[in-house]
């Protein structure tokens, strides 16, 4: 089964050899499909079966978060932080607050930071599962994506517990979290992540050797390390086309100084590769859920804050490493209660611009494979 | 005079005709005809909602529940409500095509049924048909007819595209259909007790030569009860396993079935050639596919699994009393439906568990694969016999070392096809990424040097030394 891209091919009215002019032709892979992830609308250009250019468009879920953000106090702008990336909401909310806590120089107590710590990993491994459970529902396996979302029922159980609600919990505060566990949530927690591992092992012994799936994605969407780099990618997306980049690691911020995380590196920069990528981050996750509950010291979960928070005049930049990607706020703050601008710097928005570049020269059963890997959240994309 | 002889002759004509009609032939010909239209349909309908509730199961889930105890209505409502749906015609197709093809879809797979014995006495006439395996062929081969019109009479060019393609895959596998079957075919030459070294090709004969007549405790009625007729050692699913697996592959593309189901996925970008049909329409084209399903499940069960045969057939039906031959009767077709909805099973087991193939892969695995194989089998069977002959060995040593050679093809097929797949990837990969690169160094004059990370502030060996 070889791989049937041809990169070669360029934009522009094909001549073949013997002077015949093929026509190209415009296919809307329309804001409503099984498989775009969202509203994402993608306008190719075919040539025959291959795929000479595509345009993506977006703004079809565009809510102007980043503009009602400016119209919020801090506190009750975080529940916005949500939406965004609306299968990681911990990992959001935990930028936000973390770029307030930043500028306003804060640091939160470390029960919070480790609390931080393994809520953002468990939600990482949520974020993942359903990454991989709907990719593999693209190819045509409708299977995992029901065991997938099984296990995430676990973790979602886990959150309700703890914050009130299953996916946008609305937290993190400035200062820390919102909430203690409660009795009993850190041994349900363990016995959660060793009832995971089975059912990873599971579901990895039903997906990773299969032919089927090795010969759709292997070889599929190469992207090349410089190219990651140019790109700006960041995420499984970089870290698959083997560049060791990871902020948790690099830039590390809240308990991450405190306990080393075990890149996932991979070098062949495919499909195949990104989907590895993930499962690993997702065992890794584990294991660092694991340290975290065993290193979890007491003490206050929040610092005392005012209720109308007024950061100070001045500007940060804070990023944390989503499951996406680099997921940074840009928060500039004029003294009032209310921000004067917080730009949130999706990673899906910027790993979606290689697209084109990416489905270039590949046929057209290959897109769904394609873009089914990079895991975009258009939450995330359009805000 | 002509006049009034026309008249008579016309009389006596359909006085005759009035006789025929009103016959016990007659009425058992209409008798077995519905009851086997009903089978097909019934069949069908179950194996709809079996499946829903089998993939359920598999996937930790329940399925369809509320309709029924334990949602065993399901079938019902869902016939139901696609009888009482809009008929929804497209404007400018070709009308009688449009209307005509789902018929054309299904009436091959019910036709098919006409050659397959279900019991001893249970069957249509045609199961008697000398040629029934050539029939069995054909009118799978005719399902192809009724895709093509789907996809040309709907007015829609990817309704045209999916149906070329789906077509294209149903011919493709065609051909190792058919040379799985010669190998089993093969045998029944080898076989043949009156030495005519012809074998057969009918479903009856070639399930009569998995019935061998030894077995042990011959003479000991309890024995004579389990054994006689039910010889598991002689199916031919023991002498060429890889024929039955690969048989069974073909079938599945044969039928559009996972994993080679891409005229019909949802996630694709080319729809289907059944895009246009909605309510009893579309419902006669599932109805088809499930009733496919059925006839390569029956067809294998026929030539590998010794169809109907099983514990305390043969010795109820020789027994040559009414009573117990109706017993005989009754669990020959309890085994026989036994063994086609377990074949079923696995068709709905595959579904749950493999993701599609893409349409390119799945037409160099027919032809680069499957037909090899095929080929080589035959090969294999046919050169084994001449040199186990002209050394004159029996018949058994015969079968027990093409038995042993098939299943150790078995394996290996499974091994290189896996490796095969990883390797042609993996390799593959080398040009593309070569002319990428190429591609970038001259796309980039303006850069010096190639884009680099900023400066990590810190390593794992850093936070771990700050931890300590």
């Amino acid at each position: 089964m070889v791989t049937n891209q041809n990169p070669g091919v360029r934009p522009g009215l094909g001549e073949s050899p013997d002077g015949l002019k093929s026509q190209e032709m415009l296919l809307n892979l329309g804001p409503q499909h099984p498989s775009t992830h969202g509203v994402l609308r993608l306008v190719m250009t075919l040539e025959g079966e291959t795929v000479v250019n595509c345009t993506p468009v977006i703004g079809y879920l565009h809510r102007g978060i980043e503009k009602i953000l400016e119209n919020r106090t801090v506190m009750a702008g975080i529940r916005y932080l949500d939406n965004c990336d609306y299968l990681s909401p911990m990992l959001n909310e935990a930028a936000y607050a973390g770029a307030v806590e930043q500028l306003m120089g804060i640091e939160p107590p470390r029960r919070a930071q480790y609390i931080r710590l393994l809520t953002c990993e468990l939600q990482r491994i949520a974020s993942h599962l359903v990454g991989i459970g709907t990719y593999l529902l693209d190819l045509g396996a409708s299977t995992p994506v029901l065991w997938a979302f099984r296990d995430r029922e676990g973790i979602l159980s886990l959150f309700e517990a703890l914050g009130g609600s299953r996916f946008n919990v609305n937290y993190m505060r400035v200062g820390g979290v919102l909430h203690d566990f409660p009795k009993g949530w850190l041994d349900e927690c363990s016995a959660f992540l060793d009832q995971l591992e089975k059912n990873m092992a599971e579901m990895e012994g039903l997906i990773t050797g299969n032919e089927i799936f090795e010969a759709r994605t292997q070889g599929v969407g190469y992207i090349d390390q410089q190219q990651a780099i140019a790109y700006g990618l960041t995420g499984p997306m970089l870290r698959a086309s083997g560049v060791n980049w990871d902020l948790r690691v690099n830039r590390p911020y809240g308990s991450y100084r405190e306990v080393p995380v075990n890149v996932v590196v991979r070098q062949e920069g495919d499909c195949f590769a990104r989907y590895k990528v993930r499962i690993d981050e997702i065992y890794e996750s584990i294991r660092l859920c694991r340290v975290a509950i065993d290193k979890m010291p007491g003490g206050a979960i929040c610092t005392r804050t005012p209720i109308a928070l007024r950061p100070p005049r001045g500007e940060t930049y804070f990023a944390i490493e989503s499951s996406k990607g680099e997921l940074g706020i840009y928060f500039i703050s004029d003294g009032s209660e209310y921000p004067w601008r917080a730009k949130v710097r999706g990673p899906s928005f910027v790993n979606l611009q290689i697209l084109p570049e990416l489905l270039r020269g590949h046929k057209m059963s290959d897109v769904i494979a394609i873009m089914g890997s990079t895991d975009i959240v258009l939450g995330e994309v359009d805000r | 005079m002509h006049s009034m002889l026309l008249l008579g002759d016309l009389g006596s004509f359909f006085n005759g005709l009035a006789n025929g009609i009103i016959s016990w032939q007659f009425l058992q010909f209409v008798v077995a005809f519905l009851s086997f239209f009903g089978f097909v349909l019934t069949s069908a309908t179950i194996l709809v909602l079996a499946e829903r509730k089998v993939i359920a199961w598999m996937q930790d889930r329940i399925g369809p529940y509320h309709t029924g105890p334990g949602g065993s209505l399901q079938s019902v409502a869902d016939v139901v409500k696609l009888l009482l749906k809009e008929d929804i015609h497209a404007g400018n197709t070709d009308k009688g095509l449009f209307l005509f093809a789902p018929a054309v879809f299904l009436a091959p797979v019910i036709a098919a049924f006409a050659v397959l014995p279900f019991s001893p006495y249970i069957g249509l006439p045609g199961s008697a048909l000398a040629t029934g395996i050539v029939y069995l062929v054909a009118m799978s081969s005719l399902d192809v007819v009724g895709v093509v019109m789907a996809g040309w009479a709907s007015n829609n060019k990817y309704s045209l595209i999916g149906g070329l393609r789906s077509a294209a895959q149903m011919i493709s596998y065609e051909l190792p259909l058919v040379l799985a079957l010669i190998g089993v075919i093969m045998l029944t030459s080898v076989l043949d007790p009156h030495g005519s070294g012809v074998g057969t090709i009918s479903v009856k004969g070639v399930m009569g030569f998995q019935m061998s007549t030894l077995y042990p405790g011959k003479g000991i009625p309890f024995w004579d009860f389990i054994f006689e007729g039910f010889t598991p050692w002689s199916w031919f699913f023991l002498v060429q396993p890889l024929m039955l697996i690969i048989y069974y592959t073909c079938g599945l593309a044969e039928t559009n079935r996972p994993p080679f189901d891409l005229p019909e996925a949802e996630s694709e970008l080319v729809a289907g050639y059944l895009t246009e049909y909605s309510g009893m329409r579309w419902a006669m084209f599932f109805l088809g596919e499930y009733g496919n399903m059925t006839i390569v499940s029956a067809i294998a069960t026929m030539l590998f699994l010794g169809g109907w045969s099983g514990p305390g057939v043969a010795f109820l039906t020789g027994l040559n009393s009414l009573g117990w031959g109706f017993l005989g009767n009754m669990l020959a077709l309890g085994y026989f439906v036994a063994k086609v909805y377990g074949l079923c099973f696995v068709f709905i087991w595959v579904r749950a568990t493999l993701p599609r193939l893409r349409s390119d892969q799945l037409m160099q695995y027919a032809w680069l694969i499957l037909i090899p194989t095929t080929l080589i089998n035959i090969l294999v069977t046919g050169a084994l016999y001449l040199i186990l002959n002209a050394f004159g060995f029996s018949n058994l040593i015969f079968l027990i070392v093409l038995g042993v050679i098939n299943w150790i093809m078995l394996y290996f097929f499974i091994r290189i096809v896996g490796r095969a797949t990883v390797a042609t990837t993996r390799r593959a990969q080398a040009p593309a990424m070569r002319a990428r690169q190429r591609a970038i160094a001259l796309e980039l004059p303006g850069r010096s040097a190639a884009p680099q990370l900023p400066e990590p502030t810190s390593t794992n060996a850093d936070i771990v030394a700050s931890a300590q």
